[in-house]
């Protein structure tokens, strides 16, 4: 009775108005309560509440099995990210959501509390949760076992005020510096000057307290799932041709599609593994020029690439396996993408690219791009990722549109190019340029005209005054 | 017992699908055309120009008779595509590489040109196809070496459906079999005695034109 007193009066000393609600289906009353009850009777607006920033929820885990397997981590995250994007671990065995966003889903706090609570019966037997403004409080109330839900910063301090210190899990030795002063509870700590708990413990405590407080923030690194897709099948009899390979696909791309869009990613690699009797499995790998979770797309590039594909043995099964997640962009999401299918040629470009490039081979389609060179050969270059703004300003002298891959030996000089009917019209442009890396070229260009009408574009070297047929004007 | 069958009026005939009308043509092409450079050649193809929507084969004697100059206007007609969103272009199997500086000299926007390398003259085709029917493609220039009627048709097919320019350039023996294109043009060496040294250009087949040779020099 004598401890109650004590909490009763710390709460009145930090907690000035609202209510600290307790849940409905908590189990043992927490000291705290007594001054709610007081008061609960009327019930203060709901515009005179300050709105929190933050909600933290906090769960602890007392009785997993196999907590430091990061496999148990990953689904216990996954499944808290139904409910939140934040998603924090804290180590050793709590878990942290920011829920102030899902609240309004949820209808209530509580509502989502409870929510949440039930989603951990698959996974553990003893958990152990609380809500607050900030992680900190949220965390160490969750470890005291108290499930109550702070929604107002103003209550924290009142609230954590009957906490034992042993929730905060500082080191050892602070926590007997502060048993050996006569310090048990947050509560208490909470009255000591600032300073001196600085001086005697460490600044880092103060900065604990001021974080679970809401005087400070209290940043939080979010989980981030990383995962892939991968599901394997296995035929009942061997397959040996490539089509019925395809057909056999299609589940597996379902299945692939529907986990993408339940994490809101998509992927830009996928592998497809064949497992033969005897040999070595055989790997395919597409890539896929943006990123997509698209069911159809997905199946488009695989299907191409395996018509490409000549099978070295009967396949007894096989693996698909995404590359990286990767968070798709908002163009991708849209509902309403495929209705503007045809207005939209900035989606179907890419779609063209990985296409042609899972039957054709990725170096068989590329785009090009100038480079400002003096030599000809050189100022070009293809460029794997078409349409992704090169701009370069070229000279005005005349180019022809075909270039040859290597310059073609015409004449030996001037007389044998003329009895070749070859009428030079336009030049020359003498370009000498190069001695620096090896490739040095010393040419006189020309425009020239064959007696059939069509367009060269040749050069004399000039050390050795023979001529060299480079281009065609189309 | 035999019923004799109405005999149907004009105008239900010309409402048959598969009646072309080739006056109608002529006179008011359906989609836009786009300009040869040539007014001589213009004057020469229904509505002025090369049709949008189609196919167009070129049959060329040998590379470097200005086969691409006469599609310069309408690839950059093409590029200057509506609501700011510039289309595809796409070059099939093309007999050099594609000169950078020279295209971007001439006005073309790199950015928005593909250039593939098939294996095949099969997979050329099916490339031109894909190309075709993905939308985002204005223009594909397809150069071939085979022929292969059945595949011309679906060219043409998913030209007119893309609503897409196609260009096939073909060697020049291949002019007397037969093609779907709408357009087939000839571009010929010129006489060694003619003094310009001009290339030949002549209309092998226009649907809804009249075939027939093309004077080139006095029409740029």
């Amino acid at each position: 009775m004598k401890a109650r007193a004590a909490d009763l009066k710390t709460a009145d000393l930090f907690a000035d108005q609202g209510n600290v609600a307790p849940l409905p289906s908590a189990v043992k009353t927490p000291p705290l309560t007594a001054a709610v009850s007081l008061r609960g009777s009327a019930p203060p607006l709901p515009t005179e509440r300050p709105r929190p920033k933050q909600l933290w929820y906090a769960v602890v885990f007392s009785d997993l099995p196999d907590l430091d397997a990061s496999a148990m981590w990953q689904r216990l995250c996954l499944c808290a990210s139904r409910f939140t994007p934040l998603v924090s671990i804290e180590m050793p065995n709590a878990l942290l959501l920011e829920i102030k966003g899902s609240v309004h889903l949820f209808g209530s706090v509580e509502a989502l509390h409870a929510a949440i609570d039930a989603a951990w019966r698959p996974h553990a037997r003893k958990a152990q949760s609380a809500t607050a403004p900030t992680p900190l409080a949220a965390l160490w109330l969750a470890r005291a076992g108290q499930r109550v839900c702070i929604e107002d910063p103003h209550l924290l301090a009142g609230g954590l005020a009957g906490l034992p210190l042993a929730c905060t899990c500082w080191n050892l030795e602070w926590l007997q510096t502060l048993r050996s002063m006569g310090v048990t509870r947050v509560g208490e700590l909470l009255r000591l000057p600032r300073a001196g708990v600085a001086r005697r413990l460490s600044p880092g405590a103060v900065r604990d307290l001021d974080m679970a407080l809401a005087r400070q923030p209290a940043p939080r690194r979010a989980f981030i799932p990383r995962e892939r897709f991968r599901q394997s099948l296995d035929f009942e009899t061997e397959v040996e041709t490539v089509v019925y390979l395809q057909k056999a696909l299609e589940p597996l791309i379902e299945h692939c599609a529907r986990f993408l869009l339940r994490r809101q990613a998509g992927v830009q690699v996928l592998e497809l593994r064949l497992r033969h009797r005897l040999i070595a499995m055989t790997r395919v790998r597409v890539g896929l020029a943006g990123i997509t979770s698209d069911p159809r797309r997905l199946q488009d590039v695989l299907t191409q690439r395996l018509t490409r594909l000549e099978l070295p043995a009967a396949v007894r099964g096989m693996e698909l396996r995404s590359g990286t997640l990767l968070p798709l962009s908002s163009d991708s999401l849209d509902a309403f993408a495929g209705a503007r299918r045809n207005g939209r040629l900035g989606d179907m470009a890419p779609q063209l690219v990985e296409r042609l490039r899972a039957r054709l081979g990725s170096k068989a389609v590329y785009g090009i791009a100038p480079i400002p060179e003096h030599r000809p050969e050189c100022a070009w270059q293809r460029v794997h990722e078409p349409g992704r703004g090169y701009n370069v300003q070229v000279g005005d002298m005349p180019r022809p549109v075909w270039l040859l891959e290597a310059p073609l030996l015409l004449a030996a000089d001037a007389e044998q190019l003329s009895h070749q009917g070859l009428i030079l019209a336009q030049g020359p442009e003498r370009i000498e340029s190069g001695w620096w890396d090896g490739l040095d070229v010393m040419r006189d260009y020309y425009r020239a005209r064959d007696p059939h009408g069509a367009q060269w574009w040749v050069f004399q070297e000039r050390r050795t005054r023979s001529w060299y047929l480079h281009g065609v004007f189309a | 017992m035999w019923m004799p069958r109405e005999t149907p009026s004009l105008a239900e005939i010309l409402a048959d699908a598969r009646v072309w009308k080739l006056k109608d043509a002529s006179a008011t092409p359906s989609r836009p055309v786009w300009s040869t450079g040539l007014r001589a050649l213009d004057a020469r193809l229904p509505g002025g120009g090369w049709p949008t929507a189609s196919l167009v084969e070129v049959l060329l004697e040998t590379t470097g008779l200005g086969e691409i100059q006469l599609f310069l206007p309408a690839l950059l007609a093409c590029q200057q595509g509506a609501d700011g969103e510039i289309p595809w272009m796409v070059w099939i199997a093309p007999p050099y590489e594609p000169y950078a500086p020279a295209l971007v000299q001439q006005g073309i926007d790199l950015n928005r040109l593909l250039v593939v390398r098939p294996a095949s003259a099969t997979e050329a085709l099916w490339a031109a196809e894909q190309a075709l029917n993905s939308g985002a493609c204005a223009a594909v220039m397809l150069w071939l070496q085979g022929s292969d009627e059945r595949w011309l048709r679906r060219l043409k097919l998913a030209a007119e459906a893309g609503g897409a320019l196609c260009v096939l350039f073909r060697p020049d023996r291949h002019r007397f079999e037969s093609s779907p294109a709408s357009v087939r043009l000839l571009l010929g060496r010129g006489e060694r005695a003619h003094a310009a040294g001009e290339p030949t250009l002549e209309l092998v087949k226009v649907q809804g034109g009249r075939p027939g040779p093309v004077e080139f020099s006095d029409s740029r």
